[in-house]
């Protein structure tokens, strides 16, 4: 019905447009959030800078502890100390500062980008044409600017720092292994595929658990609105007692859809905690082993468990987030969807008003 | 000035103070909530413990391998070393999943408990009360608001308790291992609780008022939507919009100044326990090389992880009370609306009262929504037993409020209304309601099926009983043509009726329970011809031997009613027959002459046009 490029979106799209998948690609989406971000490209790369240190200073760390143990506490040699002292605590600390900034100033970046592109909706609001405001349309250009809009909030609060704080976090651990002993990092990596598979796997399971148990969640809204509804009518007929007991019933298969939702997603973190288990277990085994041939220390099998245990957490953390960033990129379209939609009708220019009798 | 005038006083006289004790108090009813579950309760803690007991072995074998396999050499101990952290670590697993799921469950239910109690409450509230209210705001309280509450009660017991455990179960170990060193973790407790602390005696009343405001603004964008036509009519849009983006910065300023006090506070306890570390290893060494209490290796790698483990259970715990702000802003938002008052209520005295005869006094009643403004001013008249009385006047007289007074949707503020002779708050509300039947102006049938929708007032209604009174609505041949008949769905899902049809199912509906009075709110005014007359046939039908008010809008019902009572600004004016009013060459005469005969000549102008 309408044509390519961006001026098919000159109208809002209809239920069933929006009921469709996402059309416009991610990378086209993120230019246009970028283009509100501008404004304000030097907390943007300050914030993002800081968010790759944060994770760098992060995984010095447990190299320090490798340096601390091998160099100075095992063979006694305190003179060590006072070069691991002042780099410990300057990695330490500017590890606290990077944070800072990194929260601080996406932060302010999220907000005011957030904020920017909602005025530019309540400005689109005012002049498009006012059959977008039939009934049945109301609510679905009220969640515009309101669950849209918080959606993507959301996501640029913590989703995009998670995002890229995980990745090179995961990356750096990774490094730093291969540098460390590239045996034990081999035996670490072949972790890796068992515990993507079972982390998405164990999603699509929660996912879907968790949209039968939304399915119910809305019957029950559905039930409400009915309800409230014709609330006069159920008091003048004096059926508040079964209209409370249908109410029960419906909460009750909706506590009976959440719990099994529940025990699908409550095994979801104690199972990825096993997995890390495993690979702890195999790397001090293995280590064990290979311990007095080249390079493996004591100090450096702690840093290796260490790593592994540091690698994980992203990890998981990045799969959640996968089901965070497909929803913002939805609300981000949606959202551009109003602001490009023309403005119908213009206002009359000024001169011409006031000829108006 | 500006529209959005009173959303930017709003927010600018956010309070931060009041708002702790608010939450303390939400806190302790939604602890009240817990009190049926105490099972559960007890389930989490003792798993929790037995969580936090388990999670430090592996540190403790970690570093006993390091000891004695790799140093000591004996790796005879490796394998069972091993064992002992691979079980402890499916210990965890198990005590993990456990508590997760209790909690939830019990979460689950508590906010099914929550919900059950806002909803009961809500089937008492007063017509007054949904006057004032959007539905829609009602569901997002029961659902959005219950929502954050949930997410709170299904980790808060869970997190307190391991952070407790896991510190408590840490300082016992660490103490075997060495007194003197616990000294060091030890002494950066009191830190970290003091920065911890400041980070939410900073950002709690930040997080709340930011709630508030993201509240008042989504309302404020729903307000201009809604109203858009309004707002555009009126050329308000540049005000509108301008005072949106104006409370818009208010609420960026707030996120971003709360954002820089937990940039700045969220990582200390990490980074205090991080420098905790160089004084271990520090003091570790010295003491060993000096002759003083010697460590091994292991003890040192020991004290180090821990405390770098310590810092996520406090991490966790202050990301708690984050979540806690959300939900205390949740709950009181619904249990604002369950502690609302219901205003009409059953005295203490009330008690059953069968209705034999149907009569209807109405001595100086005054009413109004408000006190100051009232609707009705010393209304008085009497409808004898099986009397049609048509109620008549302009929009706003008073006239829907005053049949609504009868089976007390609203209450008076003066005289009496007494039905024979018994004054209507002498009857228990149910028992008032049930004996008189009411069609409202708003044909609402709920969704189920048609036989449903008519015995909803007694659902013990039998088939034939069902079929009567849809004769006497003269809905039953409509019924008869559908395929399910009287099981046909109606609602979304099923068939669509026609207002007038609605109409006829409510008037069916109203007659089900065979009451003495009925009151009926008949302003279906649209309608062609053929529609009106059923419906008008209906009516008298319904009508016969029962004392009813009616609110008329045709001519037809007027001049059949027995007797008719005029309003005007909610006083009666005149009260009498059709032919003692027309007599009389007052209001009603003019009304009828200008207004009905107009009307009804404009009615069969319709009409012919069908033909």
């Amino acid at each position: 019905m309408s044509g390519p490029g961006p001026s098919r979106w000159a109208t809002f799209s209809t239920r069933e447009e929006e009921a469709r998948k996402r059309t416009t690609p991610d990378r086209v989406l993120m230019e246009r959030v970028y283009g509100y971000a501008e404004k304000h490209k030097r907390s943007l790369f300050a914030g993002m800078a800081s968010i790759v240190l944060t994770s760098l200073t992060g995984l010095a760390s447990p190299y320090m502890h490798q340096l601390a143990i091998d160099k100075i506490i095992v063979p006694g040699d305190l003179s060590g100390f006072t070069w691991w002292i002042p780099l410990f605590v300057t990695i330490v600390l500017s590890n606290h500062l990077f944070q800072y900034i990194q929260t601080y100033r996406m932060r302010l970046v999220g907000e005011n980008v957030v904020a920017d592109m909602r005025d530019d909706i309540m400005d689109k609001l005012q002049t498009i044409s006012l059959r977008y405001f039939s009934e049945g349309e109301i609510g679905r250009i009220i969640s515009r600017p309101i669950t849209d809009a918080n959606t993507v909030r959301i996501f640029l609060r913590v989703g995009l720092t998670s995002i890229l704080m995980d990745a090179s976090s995961i990356l750096g651990a990774f490094t730093m292994m291969y540098i460390l002993d590239y045996r034990l990092a081999t035996l670490a990596l072949v972790m890796l595929p068992v515990s993507l598979l079972t982390i998405w796997y164990l999603g699509k399971y929660s996912r879907a658990a968790y949209r039968r148990a939304a399915v119910v969640t809305a019957g029950l809204t559905a039930r409400m609105q009915e309800d409230l509804a014709g609330i006069k009518v159920i008091q003048s007929m004096v059926i508040e007692e079964k209209v409370k007991e249908r109410f029960e019933e419906q909460q009750d298969s909706t506590v009976k859809a959440n719990s099994r939702a529940i025990l699908i997603s409550s095994s979801y973190m104690p199972l990825i905690m096993f997995l890390r288990l495993i690979g702890t277990i195999a790397i001090l085994w293995y280590g064990t082993e290979l311990f007095g041939t080249a390079g493996v220390t004591i100090g450096v099998l702690v840093a290796f468990t260490e790593y592994q245990f540091n690698y994980f957490m992203p990890l998981m953390d990045l799969m959640a987030m996968y089901d965070q960033y497909q929803s913002a990129m939805t609300a981000i379209e949606r959202l551009f969807d109003l602001i490009d939609t023309k403005a119908e009708v213009l206002e009359a220019p000024m001169e011409r008003r006031l000829e108006l009798p | 000035m500006s529209v959005a005038q009173p959303l930017l006083d709003y927010v600018k006289a956010l309070k931060p103070r009041r708002s702790f004790t608010e939450s303390v108090s939400a806190m302790k009813r939604l602890l009240g909530y817990h009190r049926k579950y105490s099972l559960y309760v007890a389930l989490t803690i003792v798993l929790s413990l037995a969580r936090s007991y388990l999670f430090t072995l592996e540190p403790l074998y970690t570093s006993l391998i390091i000891d004695q396999v790799i140093v000591g050499g004996h790796s005879d101990l490796l394998l069972g070393y091993l064992e002992i952290i691979l079980l402890s670590g499916v210990g965890v697993g198990l005590c993990a999943f456990a508590m997760t799921y209790v909690q939830g469950v019990m979460s689950q239910y508590i906010i099914r408990d929550i919900r059950s109690e806002y909803y009961s409450s809500l089937q008492e509230k007063s017509f007054s009360f949904y006057d004032s209210i959007a539905v829609g705001d009602l569901i997002s309280r029961a659902t959005m608001d219950l929502q954050m509450a949930d997410s709170f009660v299904r980790m808060w017991l869970g997190t307190i308790f391991n952070a407790l455990f896991l510190v408590g179960t840490t300082f016992v170990i660490l103490y075997s291992v060495s007194p003197t060193m616990t000294l060091i973790p030890m002494a950066t407790m009191p830190l970290i609780f003091y920065f911890t602390s400041r980070l939410w005696v900073y950002t709690m009343p930040l997080f709340r008022n930011m709630q508030l405001i993201l509240g008042k603004l989504s309302s404020y964008i729903q307000q201009d939507i809604i109203g858009m036509k309004t707002v555009r009519i009126f050329r308000r849009q540049g005000d509108i919009v301008d005072g949106f983006k104006q409370v818009e910065r208010i609420y960026v300023d707030t996120a971003v100044a709360a954002g820089r006090m937990q940039a700045i506070y969220m990582p200390v306890s990490s980074t205090l326990l991080s420098l905790g570390i160089t004084l271990v290893y520090v003091y570790a060494a010295y003491s060993t090389l000096s002759g003083g209490a010697a460590f091994t290796v292991g003890d040192i790698v020991l004290f180090a992880r821990y405390l770098m483990r310590m810092s996520f259970p406090l991490r966790d715990l202050s990301q708690l009370l984050g979540t806690w702000v959300i939900a205390s802003a949740g709950l009181e938002r619904v249990f604002e609306v369950t502690d609302t008052h219901r205003v009409v209520e059953d005295l203490p005295s009330a008690r059953d009262i069968p209705i034999t005869k149907g009569k209807v006094q109405f001595e100086h009643v005054t009413f109004g929504y408000s006190k100051k403004r009232p609707v009705l001013t010393d209304v008085s008249f009497t409808a004898t037993p099986g009397e049609k009385i048509a109620v008549l006047g302009a929009t706003g007289s008073g006239k829907s409020s005053l049949i609504y007074l009868v089976p007390r949707f609203y209450d008076i503020d003066s005289g009496r209304i007494a039905i024979d002779g018994i004054d209507v708050r002498e009857f228990k509300l149910s028992s008032l309601r049930r004996q008189v039947g009411v069609v409202l102006q708003d044909v609402f049938l709920f969704s189920g099926t048609i036989k449903d929708n008519i015995a909803l007032g007694r659902p013990d209604a039998s088939p034939e009983e069902v079929v009567e009174v849809a004769k006497i609505a003269r809905i039953h041949d409509f019924i008869e043509s559908l395929p399910n008949k009287y099981d046909s769905e109606v609602g979304e899902r099923g068939v669509t009726l026609s207002g007038g049809q609605r109409q006829r199912m409510t008037i069916a509906r109203a007659l089900i329970a065979n009451p003495r009075i009925l009151i009926m709110d008949d302003s279906l005014s649209f309608v062609d011809a053929r529609t009106e007359q059923e419906i008008q046939s209906a009516v008298e039908e319904a009508t016969r031997s029962r004392t009813t008010f009616i609110i008329a809008q045709r001519l037809s019902t007027i001049k059949n009613a027995d007797r008719i009572v005029v309003f005007e600004d909610g006083r009666v004016i005149e009260f009498g027959t059709h032919a003692e009013l027309m007599a009389a060459n007052g209001t009603y005469r003019r009304i009828y002459e200008t207004q009905f005969l107009g009307k009804a000549a404009d009615i069969s102008n319709k009409g012919g046009d069908l033909k």
